[in-house]
């Protein structure tokens, strides 16, 4: 009998995304069938001609609200095709590589412990450590807990460039790229490996957890934007055939990446090798357990390193990969792509959507001529509807004890990180390069640049504020204080939800000042991690 | 075969469950919109009164300032019954968007109007409740707000104040209203109109003897209906200590039969009368001066003795000159009509209730007829009091 140890918040333990029945599926899709509506409806009100203020600055609201509602409404479809697949226990005799990577500057007590954890996979493997710091000492490392090591300094490609060197020179049949600061468990290998026994999947990846949320706001709002993704999001991708590579824990087939060429290069290397796979006809499966656990940006100046390495990474799937390999792909791949490499508009529309205000304070322009009251009773509908699926499915993530919830620090920092996204879509547009940035293992001390832009919105809002006061006090006709006064201030109210996120990404920033450097895994037992099921 | 069947089933199962969902919410949602939107409306109103309170008190007011010698009737029922000079005024058809032209029209005439007009209709929508925003910015202004109001009866969610299920609700209209069926729209009016707190003109069912026009017509209801109903209206208002209204009974002189829709002397205040030349526009019109309008009915009208009101005057451009129309108007106006003690310029810029086109009254932007207006006013008003600033300063003559 398995034990029910529902409110296990442990972080070491082995875990299970819960299977995907029948009555859960049936009761999702009423909830999609509703927002469906609820959506509709919205629709048919907001497309009012006696709603358009400005038609350029209706057009362009117009967009950003449309954008979301339809990134929405195409998540909801994804969440139609959930599927988790059956667990296959492996062949025995396979040749299994694990691949991980060490460059200058990282710490070496993390290799310490995340090769351990390595030698302690049960199935049988050989553990690499690519090295390029040049430091005699991980040599060392690496030979104290029984990996290979491989010095390969000077190779274009960064992580990719060094990866795709050492698989020309292994025996191995199939390779774990594991991320450095992962602490794989035990049977991470016997969880993933079943799966190659169809000769066309080409690369088997698992959910990617963290265990360092508790060092800063910033660390849980960054975990906290990727519970849904690595649970139902991907399942429902799986469901699809379009489950995609992460960067880290994900097994490959070495024939698969040896038929694209190896494993692709570039700021969004993992998305670009998953898209190459696909097209050349390689299955993907994605499995919901929590395998590994590793670090999460604590500081958020790393974390907006790390969101415009994938931000303007991202865009080069959109620009160069997706319309070439597009002949190959599926019709739910194709859609699929387009959605993760356009996901970081975002960065855009929110830039536009913080502009609005201030458009209408400093110019005049007035988007919309919308009764409040009316948006707030079409648009409450899709809005509890939304919320409603997300909760919802949140019953598949992989670790829902220590994953369920509302996500506000993940929603207050995926909006505080707009000049960021803004900036990655910018830089792709003219195609200018970002150097490759890795992303900190430990928190780095200082206020960000990155918060220059939200400390300026919020400047901004303050003088616009003192004007406004200056301009109704002493300028504005008389004849028109009285009418426009609700309207004024409902304006400064929509800024103001506004800089209450931007206050939260400048709290966090903030907090990272003061973050003690600490080793997150110095705390770690590698020999403690439980791999008995979870109940499903 | 038999997957078939079991998909087709949960999709149209999933279906049906989602549209009972939506539903609910459609539901949840009509049950609310009544507080839900009273709510939201409440809260605009506090936004408006808030920056009211903490920002405006530290502007100096002008207009209001300019018609400090307004306060002394404003503020005063009885004198406002009957008022010893000749108030003027305007309705303007932006007025939603601001007053600015309602201010520009007082530098075009050199007086700030004290008379602002709005119309109402009566429903259920946010804007067929008292308009409780613009009366405070009127009041705010310096003026007093004139609110025709308009008894259509169709706008009501008839189910929800369960009202009996009629074809037409105006057939028999006044016979309802009389009976009380609507008095829970009549006492939320009234006391809206309490809260203000201010003096409010209000022109119920104007026209209510034209056979062609209005719902709340003789088309609809029998006269003694129309009183009853006129009654009614106003006793609720009385049983609920709503003391700050003047009733301006307006009917449409041009049918001579109006008078059996008097509700009583004891039941109006003013009596109103439209006054707007069509020119030749309208086939059945022909270019009309004032005193065909107005003034050859004056007799008869002042049989009622109570103060008149031209609620809309206004001409339009084609068949005569409009500027000789308003000279000829407003020229010993007092002497003529010595009970005439209301005028409002019906200041409409796009008009179509009457007929397919749309027709522009204003003379904001005529400053040749503004002028002749202020001027026949400056030369000939003897009788009028002039109004004067509290420093004694003649108002008019600056």
């Amino acid at each position: 009998m398995l034990k029910r140890n529902r409110k296990n918040k442990d972080y070491w333990q082995f875990w299970e995304a819960k299977d995907v029945t029948s009555a859960g599926r049936f009761f999702f899709l009423i909830l999609v069938i509703a927002g469906v509506i609820s959506i509709v409806r919205f629709f048919d009100w907001w497309f009012r001609p006696e709603h358009v203020a400005s038609i350029p600055l209706f057009v362009l609201l117009s967009l950003i609200i449309w954008y979301g509602i339809v990134r929405i409404v195409v998540i909801w479809i994804n969440y139609l095709g959930i599927k988790k697949p059956e667990r296959i226990e492996p062949e025995k005799g396979l040749k299994v590589a694990i691949f991980t990577t060490s460059s200058p500057g990282e710490p070496l007590s993390m290799f310490d412990k995340t090769l351990e954890a390595c030698a302690n996979i049960t199935y049988p493997h050989t553990t690499y450590l690519l090295d390029d710091t040049q430091d005699a000492r991980f040599k060392a490392m690496a030979k104290k807990h029984g990996a290979v090591w491989l010095e390969l300094v000077g190779l274009p490609g960064a992580k990719a460039g060094k990866v795709n060197k050492a698989l020309q020179m292994i025996e191995e049949d199939f390779v774990l790229i594991l991320d450095p600061d992962h602490i794989p468990f035990p049977n991470f290998l016997d969880e993933v490996l079943g799966y190659f026994k169809d000769e066309k999947v080409g690369f088997v990846q698992v959910s990617q957890a963290y265990y360092n949320q508790y060092r800063s706001f910033t660390a849980r709002g960054a975990a906290e934007q990727t519970y849904t993704f690595y649970g139902p999001t991907m399942m429902g991708m799986y469901g699809f055939g379009t489950s995609v590579a992460i960067g880290a824990n994900c097994t490959f087939r070495k024939k698969a990446l040896e038929s694209i060429g190896g494993h692709g290069v570039g700021l969004a290397e993992d998305l670009i090798t998953a898209i190459r796979l696909h097209a050349a006809g390689w299955k993907s499966v994605f499995r919901p357990v929590v395998v590994s656990r590793g670090l999460v940006p604590e500081d958020f100046g790393s974390f907006c390193k790390q969101q415009l390495k994938w931000s303007r990474g991202v865009f080069e799937v959109l620009f160069s990969e997706w319309p070439r390999l597009f002949k190959n792909l599926t019709g739910w791949q194709r859609l699929s792509y387009l959605a993760i490499s356009t996901y970081y508009l975002v960065g855009v529309t929110t830039f536009l959507y913080v502009a609005i205000p201030f458009l209408y304070f400093w110019a005049g322009w007035l988007p919309a001529n919308m009764d409040f009251g009316e948006f707030l009773v079409k648009g409450t509908p899709v809005v509890l509807v939304a919320v409603f699926i997300y909760l919802y499915v949140q019953r598949w993530m992989s670790h829902p004890p220590t994953e369920r919830g509302l996500h506000w620090r993940g929603m207050i920092l995926k909006f505080a990180t707009w000049p960021v996204f803004f900036l990655g879509a910018m830089l792709a547009v003219v195609n200018a390069e970002i150097p490759y940035i890795p992303t900190a293992k430990k928190a780095v001390k200082g206020l960000s640049p990155y918060t220059r832009p939200l400390i300026f919105q919020v400047i901004l809002f303050v003088l616009t504020l003192a004007y406004v006061i200056y301009d109704r006090l002493y300028v504005v006709s008389e004849g028109m204080l009285a009418l426009t006064s609700q309207k004024v201030w409902g304006m400064f109210a929509f800024a103001f939800v506004a800089i209450i996120m931007v206050a939260g990404g400048i709290y966090a920033a903030y907090e990272s000042r003061n973050l003690e450097p600490e080793e997150p895994w110095a705390k770690i037992d590698v020999q403690k991690i439980k791999t008995d099921k979870n109940e499903k | 075969m038999k997957s078939k069947i079991k998909r087709f089933a949960f999709v149209s199962g999933a279906t049906l469950f989602g549209i009972v969902l939506v539903l609910i919410f459609v539901f949840l949602g009509k049950q609310s919109s009544g507080p839900v939107s009273e709510v939201l409306n409440t809260l605009g109103n506090k936004v408006t009164d808030v920056e009211h309170d903490l920002l405006m008190k530290s502007r100096e007011p002008v207009r209001s300032k300019e018609l400090a010698w307004f306060n002394k009737y404003r503020n005063d029922t009885v004198l406002l019954r009957h008022p010893d000079t000749i108030l003027l005024g305007v309705f303007d058809n932006n007025y939603q968007k601001g007053f600015d032209k309602i201010l520009k029209l007082d530098k075009m005439l050199k007086e700030p109007l004290p008379l602002i007009q709005i119309y109402t209709a009566w429903g259920d929508k946010d804007n067929e409740q008292f308009p409780m925003l613009y009366a405070k910015a009127i009041y705010d202004l310096g003026s007093t707000p004139m609110i025709t109001w308009e008894p259509w009866l169709s706008d009501f969610n008839r189910e929800e104040h369960n009202l009996p299920p009629v074809v037409d609700p105006d057939k028999n209209g006044m016979a309802a209203v009389a009976r009380g069926d609507y008095d829970f729209y009549i006492k939320a009016w009234a006391a809206d109109v309490k809260t203000f707190g201010h003096e409010v003109f209000i022109r119920l069912g104007h026209e209510m003897n034209d056979p062609y026009r209005y719902p709340w017509g003789p088309q609809n209801n029998k006269p003694a209906q129309f009183v009853a109903a006129w009654r009614h209206v106003v006793n609720v208002f009385r049983k609920m200590n709503v003391r700050n209204v003047l009733w301006i009974w307006a009917p449409q002189p041009a049918y001579l039969h109006y008078k059996e829709y008097f509700p009583g002397k004891s039941y109006v205040d003013w009596v109103g009368v439209g006054v707007l030349n069509y020119g030749t526009v309208a086939p059945w019109s022909k270019w009309w001066t004032f005193k065909e309008i107005f003034g050859n009915f004056y007799d008869r009208l002042d049989t009622f003795q109570k103060p008149f009101m031209v609620t809309e005057m206004g001409s339009l451009t084609v068949g005569g000159n409009r500027r000789t129309w308003f000279k000829n108007a407003f020229t010993n106006l007092p002497k003529k009509y010595p009970h005439l003690k209301a005028i409002l310029f019906f200041d409409d810029t796009s008009d179509n209730t009457t007929l397919n086109k749309s027709l522009n009254w204003s003379i904001v932007d005529d400053s040749a007829t503004c002028k002749v207006i202020h001027v026949a006013i400056e030369t000939t008003w003897k009788n009028r009091v002039e109004p004067v600033q509290n420093n004694g300063k003649k108002m008019v003559k600056k």
